[in-house]
């Protein structure tokens, strides 16, 4: 992992770290909204909720598009995918080290390893 | 995108056909962990063990891209059923991530149990756990309604 990668991991985790923006976030899973519908939807103010949306625009989980005088929110799920990722290298590092306790303990790779189901 | 969702722990099992005992003491042998934790990309790791309940371990995996340690205090040795210790490195974090190992009793062999805690994730998440699951099962159900 890249120190550009984790600095990028960084931002999503900071930007998943408060309540009401991964509320934000579940809202726009579901279909994408204007910043006056997100704003009707949580008991917080509509500068509050725009603050939030700046912090999610920020670190690339939220895109805009601006219809007019109509600004529309959708969710963009790349810095989640990249979340999920960094997860699997932990996965794949345990499932090696077992794999290599296997072989050192049972006395060398003489079975072939289990595939892992995916 | 359901094969790679989120958690906030991870959980990694696998069934070895050798005694609790002799499973358990190679994760409190210096000489054996410089074998069996080694990673493929590394030309050896350094490692030292205190193997007391306080004590510390330091697995140095030496790397083309450089030495990664890995520091952690031993928690719970209960000899051979379960080890817990802290588990400190550049990718787990410097809090101080939380490993359980579990040996349990099978057909054949001994299943050892790998959870690790404490993630990054789960302390960026803080209290609010299944935040994450949450969004991804709208997300993956969006996605697939989507497809």
């Amino acid at each position: 992992m890249g120190e550009h990668q984790t600095r990028r991991l960084d931002a999503t985790l900071g930007a998943l770290s408060d309540p009401t923006r991964r509320a934000i976030l579940a809202r726009l899973a579901r279909s994408d909204a204007r910043v006056t519908d997100l704003a009707a939807a949580f008991p917080i103010s509509l500068n509050s909720t725009s603050k939030h949306i700046r912090a999610l625009e920020r670190a690339g989980l939220v895109r805009r598009t601006i219809h007019g005088r109509e600004h529309v929110l959708a969710l963009d799920a790349a810095p989640l995918a990249e979340v999920a990722a960094w997860t699997e290298h932990y996965r794949r590092f345990w499932e090696e080290r077992l794999a290599a306790l296997d072989a050192f303990v049972t006395g060398g790779a003489k079975r072939p390893q289990r595939r892992r189901t995916r | 995108m359901s094969s790679t969702a989120v958690v906030d722990k991870l959980v990694v099992r696998r069934v070895i056909a050798a005694p609790a005992k002799d499973l358990f003491d190679a994760w409190l042998d210096a000489k054996a962990m410089a074998v069996w934790m080694k990673p493929g990309d590394a030309e050896r790791s350094d490692v030292t063990v205190d193997a007391r309940v306080g004590g510390r371990f330091e697995i140095v995996m030496q790397t083309q891209r450089g030495p990664i340690p890995h520091r952690g205090v031993y928690e719970i040795i209960d000899r051979p059923r379960r080890l817990v210790f802290t588990w400190n490195s550049p990718y787990a974090g410097e809090h101080g991530s939380l490993v359980t190992v579990d040996f349990l009793a099978r057909a054949g062999g001994t299943e050892v149990v790998v959870t690790h805690e404490k993630l990054p994730t789960e302390v960026a998440v803080g209290q609010h756990r299944g935040g994450w699951t949450e969004i991804l099962e709208s997300l993956e159900a969006n996605l697939a309604r989507k497809s």
